[in-house]
Parts: C-alpha cells; structure tokens; sequence
C-alpha cells in the first residue's frame, strides 16, 4: 500500500469549497430546525390537546423515519406533487424538518426542567405567558439545553453528508468523486475526516464557551449590569 | 363598615372527586390580618390559591379589592377574563409561597425588580432603587447581589416577600411561609411580615405558627376537610374554642 498525500493536496481548495456547503446546509437547517423547534416545544408543552397532540405527532413521524427518506421524499417525490425544487433547497428543507423534530424534544426537555414553581411565582407577580417564557423560563432552559443541543447539532452536521444522494456538492458527494477520479480513496478521505472533524470541533468549543457564558452564579453580576443596578463594585 | 378587601362567597373547589373546598365564605377588611389555620389538606392553601386564580374555583366567587377574581362582569354578562386582564389583576395581589419560588438565575435585587420592569413598566434604575429599599426594609441590604443558591431558606423567603411588596400590592397572601425553614430560621421571617402587618397590608397568612397568630391575627380562621369550622379573634379561637375538632387540633399542635 503507497500513501501519498501529494496528489491529493491540489484538490484541497475544491474540498474546502465543498465544506462551505456542507456548512451552508447545517447552520441554515439548524437555525430553522431551532426556531420550529422551539414553537413546536411550546405546544408540546401548551394545554390545548390537540395542539399538543399534533407536535405529538409530527415529532412521531420525522423522528422516527431516516433523514435520508425525508431527502428523496422532497427531493424526488414532491415533483409529482407539482413541487420541484433544486439540490440545495430542498436538502434545507429536509434536513429543517428533521432537525426541528429533534429540537422540539431537547428543547421540551429544558422548559420542563424549569420548575413549575417559577412559572407559578411569575404568574403571581402579574407576569404574562410571554414574558414569564422570555424572562423564567428561556434563561434556565437554555443552560439546561446546551448539552443535548450540541451533541445534536454536531450528529445533525455528519448526517449533512446524506445531501450527497440529492447531489448538493457538500464534502462527502466531492470526497468520493475525487477519490472515483485519482484513486487515491484513502488520502482523499483522510482529508474529508479532517475537515469534518474540524466543523465538529468549533462546534465543541463553541459548547464549551456557551457553558461558560451561562455559569453566572459563580462569576457573579458582569461589572455593567453592576453599573445598571446602582451596585457598588464586588 | 368599609367594604371588604377581600370577599369570598361559596367558593368550591374539586380536584377530581376530592373536594378541597367546600363552601367557603369570609371577608377580609383593609387593613385586616387574618390567619388560616388547619391541618394539612384542609383546603388553606387552595383557598389561598383562589384569591389570585392560581387555582381556578369549581363554583363561588372571589372579590378582591371590589374586582372580580376570573372573570369579567358587565352588566348580567360574565366572561372569563383573558390571560393580560388577569396577569394585570394578579399584580395587585402579593403572593409569598412556601418554597419561596425565587428565581435562580437573578440576583435577590433582581427577584424584587422583575415584576417592577416588566409588570409595572418601570425603568432599570428607578425599579433597582424601589427594589433596594425594599432589600433593606426585610435587612438584606447586604446581600443584594447575592443569587437565591447562596442564601438561606429565612433569607430567600424574605427576598420573596420583598419581591411581592415591591409591586405595591392591595393584599398580600401568605402560602406558611415558613413551614419549609429551619426553626431558627423561621423568627426573621415572621418579624418581617409582623412589620409589613403594622404597615398596616391586608393579611391572609396560611400558617402553623400559633405564637405568630395569636400575636399578628385579627382574626384567625380554622379550617378543616375544605369548611371554615369556626372563625374570631385569636384568644377567642386559641383560649376558648367553642368546637371541638378546633380543641382537638388545637391540643395536638400545641402539645
């Protein structure tokens, strides 16, 4: 077996660019899949029955097929229901309601893990729903959050490289056409491991710099909101 | 007489088969301390609950400050009040609960502000400086800063009592504010609400402090099985009870 690195470093830019969608496609559909996924989170957790039977099952059906059948499915499928989308929106789409469905659920579990008392206490000083949401509820959950959140942005990141069977050039797609065409598999997809593993891990620092961000009670009132508060220096 | 601050007819309450309440009717005067005391489960807290709709009653109707807790009446017309009339009715209506219920990503100045921000509109520095007389009128100037974990239990339920005040409330209802601290804890909260009772608030304290009722009440009221067994002032209900399940609950608590 030769292993040699320097036929596959000229297509190092090619690669690169490869991952600019592979990134394009994780931050767009993570950001949608947060925002659906907190409203879904709030009905799940709303009184209305049905409202919370239908998050129920919604969660139901996209958590508990593949990711890869909602890419065919909008991608190959939704033409015969007139709708025809290109590679990378649809791979948006699909990769959205997926990741919204598990969301929903991380999410869920931060807002009830704030307790109910809070809510109560909120209620009780005339705080309304919204607010109670944005000021109790949200700061407490999001801590409680970042952890199963981010295990499931850097899983939803690696299930990206599905968007290669709906042809969108994201890194794995352009990995193995390069391999296909040099030979040289192993190199060409030592580099595709590399960057892979280098998306994922400024994604675990930033877990690690949001961790931080949210210990307050141990570092304490920031010296503004000292300031705000009329509070002399600690 | 002046009308009453708070008025309750016929309030029920159900959870399911239980009653918790069952027919309950009082009237509180401003100004008025009345003291609720009963064993558990005898429907205190749940009568407490309904005054500000935490609870919603089964049947019965609760005034408070002449306005109709829950629901909205326009002539022969009632309507269940939506959720900002009823936060708006809420603010008016100070509630200290048993496990204080702060909040622990805030500070204790910032528990007594939030209601002010974001209830009563106030800018950041004029409800920290409300926030603040308030932290130094329950004698927690020192800890303003301090967040709810690194208190203790007594601290923590006078931030809460605090945190109620600040919104300048009409009643002020107390959920045994100290059933969950510590004995030697439990003096610094009493002095506190013995304080805002000479401030002259109107009072309803769910409690098992005798000492606390005998000495603040107006008026204390025993509860049993979800009724009002009997009502008066305190040497009357504490020294002379004219029932018998009063005496027997009575002996029990005090022995």
């Amino acid at each position: 077996m030769n292993i040699d690195f320097s036929t596959a470093l000229p297509y190092i830019p090619i690669l690169i660019k490869a991952a600019g969608f592979t990134i394009l496609l994780t931050l767009t559909s993570q950001f949608f899949g947060t925002v659906l996924g907190f409203f879904l989170a709030l009905g799940r957790t709303s009184r209305p029955g049905w409202l919370r039977g239908a998050v129920w099952f919604y969660v139901w059906v996209f958590r508990g097929t593949p990711m890869l059948l909602h890419l065919f499915f909008i991608y190959y499928a939704a033409p015969s229901f007139g709708l025809t989308l290109d590679a990378i929106p649809a791979a948006i789409i699909a990769m959205s309601l997926s990741s919204c469905a598990y969301n929903c659920e991380i999410i869920r579990s931060g807002l009830q893990a704030v307790h109910h008392g809070q809510v109560e206490a909120a209620r009780a000083v005339g705080m309304s729903y919204p607010r109670i949401i944005r000021r109790i509820v949200l700061p407490q959950a999001v801590r409680i959050v970042i952890p199963p959140y981010m295990s499931n942005f850097i899983t939803h990141t690696k299930n990206s490289s599905l968007a290669s069977v709906v042809t969108v050039p994201e890194i794995m797609l352009t990995a193995q056409t390069i391999a296909n065409s040099t030979y040289r598999v192993i190199e060409i997809l030592t580099l595709a491991g590399l960057l892979y593993l280098f998306l994922t891990s400024c994604l675990t620092w930033l877990q690690l710099w949001m961790e931080r961000r949210t210990t307050y009670e141990r570092r304490g009132l920031t010296a503004r909101r000292r300031r705000q508060l009329g509070l002399e220096a600690a | 007489m002046a009308p009453p601050m708070i008025g309750v007819e016929n309030l029920a309450k159900s959870f399911g088969a239980v009653r918790a309440l069952d027919g309950v009717s009082l009237s509180v005067a401003p100004g008025e301390v009345v003291c609720v005391i009963g064993p558990s489960g005898s429907g205190k807290s749940t009568l407490l609950r309904c005054i500000n709709f935490l609870e919603e009653p089964t049947e019965g109707v609760v005034r408070v400050g002449g306005r109709r807790v829950g629901f909205v009446e326009t002539g022969a017309q009632v309507r269940r009040m939506g959720g900002r009339e009823l936060a708006g009715l809420r603010a008016d209506i100070g509630m200290v609960f048993q496990l204080f219920y702060l909040w622990p990503h805030l500070t204790a100045l910032e528990n007594v502000m939030l209601g002010l921000t974001e209830v009563r509109g106030l800018s950041t520095r004029a409800a920290a400086d409300r926030a603040k007389t308030l932290m130094h009128k329950v004698g927690l100037a020192d800890k303003m800063a301090a967040f709810p974990e690194h208190l203790s239990g007594g601290q923590r339920q006078r931030v809460a009592i605090a945190r109620a005040l600040a919104m300048e409330p009409k009643v002020m209802l107390f959920d045994e504010p100290t059933s969950a601290l510590d004995p030697e804890l439990v003096g610094e909260v009493l002095q506190v609400m013995e304080q805002v009772a000479r401030d002259g608030m109107t009072m309803m304290v769910a409690t098992h402090e005798m000492g606390f009722a005998r000495r603040v009440a107006d008026r204390v009221i025993f509860m049993d099985h979800g009724r009002i067994v009997e009502s008066g002032p305190p040497d009357e209900i504490f020294d002379r009870p004219r029932e018998e399940r009063t005496q027997r609950f009575l002996d029990k608590i005090l022995s």
